[in-house]
């Protein structure tokens, strides 16, 4: 175990290795396979370090037969490690991205976990944390690895120094003296590093957020031509990261040439202790060339320890990151283990998905929702029996979507206020209950995922019947009808392929499709024309569903059974339903 | 993989050199530096013969001491040469390829709107960034390392060649059998390696995609779907990352077999020497220890391959994203008159290249100065008719002309100054409030800034202040605020036809009530056409165009369609009116 020097580091006080281990037991095998060759190929210059010496002893007495022997034994041991090699970097492929990709699940399933417990922070920019699922992924399995290495190289060190210490014992104590320099030069400067690391990565993530923002919003730049200031930008940020990484590269490089410095330092020392002996004749030519060859693979031991130090920081600054994303910013949550074995049979993600539970009435009492400090519902109380239209209207800004989001558990927990009850029952945890199929979900401005028509509606599995359903309750289907490859029509990043209006009827289908006890949707009207709108809302009502919508056009107020309005976060007026609609 | 002609084989390398060149006079500052630590790391070995050999000839402890500590001296010297060179070598390569970043990102921008209907922006970073990093790491860590081996080993044949011309000439050949055989296979696994850049870029580019839609995914029982797709994004990885590895491992075999056949021959070939009598026993131990220290380098370059091969795969997608050309061309000369523009749509037929045609002998004339109100169902072509307007998108048959000029006539740049359009998507970016508005144009001045947004009712941002970082805790706009934003861009700019696309469609009315005033203002002496689903943002336009499904169905001045009982518009009309009249009956 390290100890490091006292920081007040976010990251410090993060059990690395305790995560590592557990991430890395998901791979055991994996992991113990890898190394085991390893270690086999670490350990060979044990054995040519011999040879050799035996060659040049041999010399040394003027028997070259027998050094030309050593040489095709030499010849014999190196393609034993080429074999060994190649069996070992496949395995241990296969174990470096199983690592990363179990830990980028775990990101990813709390980021789009349903149940409260289990759902992370959303991030604040999708683009930024491509550096969490891309670099800090990497930088643990990077601290894994060099224990990996650290195994391979002792085995070679604790061969190697028995050799050494049957020639010469005080050359080989000698030894210890750089080894211990570089356990010591590595230690006092991991806060360094570490900070360096983190001032790296935080920049990282800038880039990776401006170039995606940049390109997400092309088509504004272009219409304002404003390529040139946008790029300007583009290129401070890009600046900023090229100060972080060449001041975290160069100490990497000090920390690696350090490592190698002692190596020299140790032969020196060697040669210092020995050469006396040489001079008398005690130690041959043979013995120096064991204490040669072996020196350039001694210094890789403490190198390797070295670089492991340095790495646990690299890895608690990217264990501190990657929590963000999850539940509770827990850091062992990102260590989960799902079972993915994406090298044999890849798990076929599950969801819990909550039983079905006829809805009678629906309330909401006290619900208040803060954004940024902000009130932006205040108290608002509200009634939905089934069967039954209620539209809420206000003006912009007035806690419309906020309202919505509250009520569905989708606004951040701490900031929420208030209870939902269903036929009397209050909700424990919304997020996790409402979701289909009691309740279903449209966004104001939806967002769809690059697949075809069909997968964006069903979002998994579903019969033909309950997407073409889904499809004619969206008004969906001519237009299908009209494209080349209907519902398997391709879509395009974020839907972009389809018009406003298409997107907006593919995310209404999605979320009829599965007939759910509760439809919430956000200002359905914003992107389709009032015939449209108006098939719309009567196909809702034809098929008896209980709607809890954002609406501001007259459309849809006539046909609600209650029109909620608000302002300022709190309920101006509602009227009270006029004719029941039950069913 | 696939067999490439040979001149196109190394076309990476040489767009490579093409980055480099501006910068040439840094690299060869680079390479002196890179000399002195080369010549630092030979003299090394030619200390440690000289101590065994003095030590065999009895020299004095004092003499072995002196020689042993200035080794230790020399290896220190070395590694703090190879920081300096690091150091050095860290910066220029991060400033060379920022500046591929740049243009790359800059090519991005200009690239038509379809290309990036077709790419997501997580993969799209990753082509940005993520596959230029290869490049920096290329620059910034092989090429020293590289070129330090390089230099080592010219030094070494030379430092061995004064010693005996024979060894020397023996070393020549292995380092040059060696470099041939390495340099024969180093395209050998750019095609896997951009492969496996491509699973990446589009397991990325699913992520990020998966976290911007978090909300609607989770809300909608999509979580195990979501997670399905990453699922097998991750298998592809897995997949292409081992066909890589494996041809990697080809050109290491070749590399390794050459070290370990290094340390070989110096032993045959030193006790060859021996025997006859040519060399001492000592210059055979400085030729072994050469090998050894051959092994350092060559070994560094080994591990450095897989950066190489990277980095080609890298460059090759680079080159990929450059050969995709904008459709788009800049070609045109002729100015249209000066003041409000007239449109006119000439037979113009659109579809997207699939043969199913989008817009269908669309001719429609607007006069200078007039407004047009473009209405019909969704997916009925209307943002298309905008699209092509700004020639965002390039008429099939038939032309769109502004001022009495076909639109492929005006320089585009004159064309995007002169016709503003507010897109129906609304795209913010990174950065605070006021580089929203501006879209990071320095000049503008605050008191202007400020003024736009009180425009559009946002005096809330305005109090907030203009610096506020938006996307950050504090700054959270709604969607109808953020549309609002985006509207607020045009008034910063002094266009003689305004397209608005469904501008206010995320806006209550009461609040376009509001707006009406600001718009009003807008649209007077400019040209203008109106998208929108909602009839009441158009009562103020003087024409209206029904589209449906991809043909204009009626065309006319406002007031007359609304008077005309058989008229499509005002039937729209009506029955949005009976609509109202329910809810307050």
């Amino acid at each position: 175990m390290t100890v490091a020097p006292p920081s007040d580091a976010p990251e410090a006080g993060l059990p690395v290795w305790r995560l590592s281990w557990r991430l890395n037991r998901q791979e055991l095998r994996l992991f113990w396979f890898t190394t085991a060759a390893w270690t086999l190929f670490f350990s060979a210059p044990v054995l040519i370090g011999l040879v050799l010496a035996e060659a040049f002893g041999a010399l040394e007495d003027g028997r070259f037969g027998r050094a030309q022997l050593a040489a095709v034994i030499l010849i014999v041991v190196e393609i034993a490690r080429m074999g060994l090699l190649q069996v070992a970097a496949l395995s241990f492929h296969r174990w470096w991205i199983s690592v990363q990709s179990s830990l980028r699940i775990n990101m990813l399933s709390d980021q789009l976990a349903a149940r409260a417990v289990d759902r992370g922070r959303p991030v604040e920019s999708p683009s930024g944390a491509l550096a969490q699922f891309r670099d800090d992924t990497e930088d643990v399995a990077r601290f894994i690895d060099a224990w990996i290495d650290v195994l391979g190289g002792l085995c070679f060190t604790v061969g190697a120094v028995i050799v050494l210490a049957s020639v010469d014992p005080l050359a080989t104590g000698v030894l210890v003296v750089p080894m211990v320099l570089i356990a010591v030069v590595t230690w006092v400067s991991g806060n360094a590093v570490a900070r360096a690391r983190r001032a790296d990565r935080a920049a990282t993530s800038a880039v990776t957020r401006s170039v995606g923002e940049l390109v997400g919003a092309a088509l504004s730049i272009k219409l304002n031509q404003a390529e040139r200031p946008a790029l300007h930008h583009l290129g401070e940020v890009m600046d900023v990261r090229r100060r972080t990484a060449v001041r975290d590269r160069v100490l990497d490089q000090i920390m690696w040439s350090t490592g190698s410095a002692m190596t020299d330092l140790g032969l020196g020392l060697v040669l210092l202790v020995a050469v006396t002996r040489v001079s008398d004749g005690e130690l041959g030519l043979g013995e120096l060339a064991l204490f040669a060859t072996y020196l350039t693979w001694l210094g890789f031991l403490p190198r390797m320890i070295g670089m492991t130090i340095v790495r646990r920081r690299y890895a608690a600054v990217s264990f501190e990151r990657m929590s963000r994303l999850v539940a509770d910013e827990d850091s062992d949550r990102t260590v989960t283990d799902r079972a993915l074995s994406l090298h044999a049979t890849p798990l076929r993600p599950t969801e819990q998905v909550p039983e079905r539970t006829p809805l009678a009435h629906l309330a909401v009492r006290g619900l208040t929702v803060r954004l940024g400090g902000e009130t932006v519902v205040d108290d608002v109380d509200l009634d939905l029996p089934r069967g039954t239209i209620t539209v809420v209207d206000g003006m912009v800004g007035s806690g419309k979507t906020s309202l919505l989001r509250g009520i569905l558990g989708l606004t951040w927990p701490g900031d929420t206020d208030g209870v939902v009850l269903w036929n009397g029952e209050p909700l424990e945890d919304r997020t996790a209950f409402l979701v289909p199929p009691n309740a279903a979900y449209l966004p104001q401005v939806p967002n769809l995922v690059s697949d075809s028509v069909a997968a964006n509606v069903a979002l998994g599995d579903h019969g033909h019947g309950d997407l073409r359903a889904a499809m004619e309750l969206a008004q969906l289907t001519d237009e299908l009808a009209a494209m080349s490859d209907g519902w398997g029509t391709r879509i395009g990043p974020r839907g972009l392929r389809l018009s406003g209006g298409q997107r907006q009827r593919v995310a209404a289908a999605r979320a009829f499709v599965h007939r759910p006890e509760l439809v919430v949707l956000d200002d359905l009207s914003s992107a389709v024309d009032t015939r449209t709108e108006l098939a719309l809302w009567d196909a809702m009502v034809g098929a008896g569903m209980t709607v809890l919508a954002v609406a501001t056009r007259p459309v849809a107020h006539a046909r609600a059974d209650q029109v909620i309005q608000l302002s300022g976060g709190r309920v101006l007026s509602a009227v009270a339903p006029q004719r029941p609609r039950g069913r | 993989m696939g067999v490439s002609a040979p001149e196109s084989t190394d076309a990476h390398w040489r767009a490579l050199a093409d980055v480099l060149r501006p910068h040439r006079r840094q690299y060869v500052a680079l390479a002196v530096a890179l000399g002195a630590s080369s010549a630092l790391l030979l003299v090394g070995p030619l200390l440690v013969g000289r101590t065994v050999d003095r030590a065999a000839e009895g020299a004095s402890v004092a003499e072995l001491t002196a020689l042993a500590g200035a080794l230790v001296g020399i290896g220190v010297a070395a590694q703090v040469a190879s920081v300096i060179v690091t150091w050095w070598a860290t910066r220029i390569a991060w400033s060379t390829t920022n500046e591929l970043r740049i243009e790359l990102a800059g090519h991005v921008l200009g690239l038509d709107h379809e290309f990036h209907r077709t790419h997501t922006p997580g993969e799209l970073v990753q082509r940005i960034d993520g596959d230029v990093t290869a490049l920096s790491d290329l620059l910034a860590r092989v090429v020293p390392k590289v070129g330090g081996a390089v230099l080592t080993t010219m030094g070494m044949v030379v430092v061995l060649t004064v010693i005996d011309l024979r060894i020397g000439a023996a070393m020549l050949l292995y380092v040059a059998v060696a470099v041939w055989v390495t340099g024969r296979r180093r395209n050998r696994a750019v095609d896997e390696s951009a492969d496996e850049m491509s699973a990446y870029a589009r397991l990325y580019g699913g992520i990020e995609e998966r976290l911007t839609a978090a909300e609607d995914l989770r809300s909608n029982g999509g979580t195990a779907y979501a997670l399905g797709g990453f699922v097998d994004e991750s298998v592809d990885c897995v997949s292409t990352a081992l066909d890589r590895e494996r041809s990697y491992l080809s050109v290491w075999r070749a590399l390794h077999l050459a070290i370990a056949s290094g340390g070989i021959l110096a032993v045959v070939g030193g006790a060859w020497l021996l025997e006859n009598g040519a060399i001492a026993l000592g210059t055979v131990f400085v030729l072994f220890q050469y090998t050894q220290l051959l092994r350092r380098p060559l070994e560094d370059v080994m591990d450095q391959l897989q950066l190489i091969q990277k980095a080609s795969g890298g460059m090759r997608r680079v080159l990929d994203l450059r050969a995709e050309r904008p459709t788009i061309l800049d070609e045109g000369t002729t100015s249209p008159p000066s003041g409000a523009l007239e449109v006119e749509f000439d037979d113009v037929d659109f579809d997207y290249g699939d043969g199913l045609p989008v817009l269908h002998d669309v001719s429609l004339r607007l006069g200078a100065g007039r407004s047009l109100g473009l209405v019909g169902r969704t997916g009925s072509g209307k943002t298309t008719m905008a699209r092509l307007v700004l020639r965002l998108l390039e008429t099939s048959s038939g032309e769109v002309r502004v001022g009495g000029v076909g639109i492929g006539d005006v320089p585009l740049a004159e064309l995007r100054s002169r016709v503003a359009m507010v897109p129906q998507e609304v795209q913010l970016v990174a950065g605070s409030v006021r580089d929203n508005v501006t879209l990071f144009e320095l000049t503008v001045p605050d008191e202007t800034v400020a003024a736009v947004l009180r425009r559009v009712g946002l005096d809330r941002l305005v109090a907030g202040g203009l610096d506020r970082e938006l996307g950050a805790a504090g700054a959270g706009l709604s969607a109808g605020e953020s549309q609002l934003l985006a509207l607020a861009r045009v008034w910063l700019r002094e266009p003689d036809l305004v397209v608005l696309d469904e501008a206010t469609a995320r806006v209550d009315p009461a609040t376009e009530a509001r707006l009406a005033h600001a718009v009003d203002d807008l649209l007077r002496g400019r040209t203008a056409v109106v998208i929108a689903h909602r009839l009441s943002t158009l009562e103020r336009v003087d024409d209206i165009a029904v589209v449906d499904a991809g043909r204009v169905v009626e065309h006319g001045e406002r007031t007359v369609l609304e008077a005309d009982p058989t008229s499509r518009y005002g039937s729209l009309l009506r029955a949005g009116r009976q609509a109202q009249e329910k809810v307050l009956a």
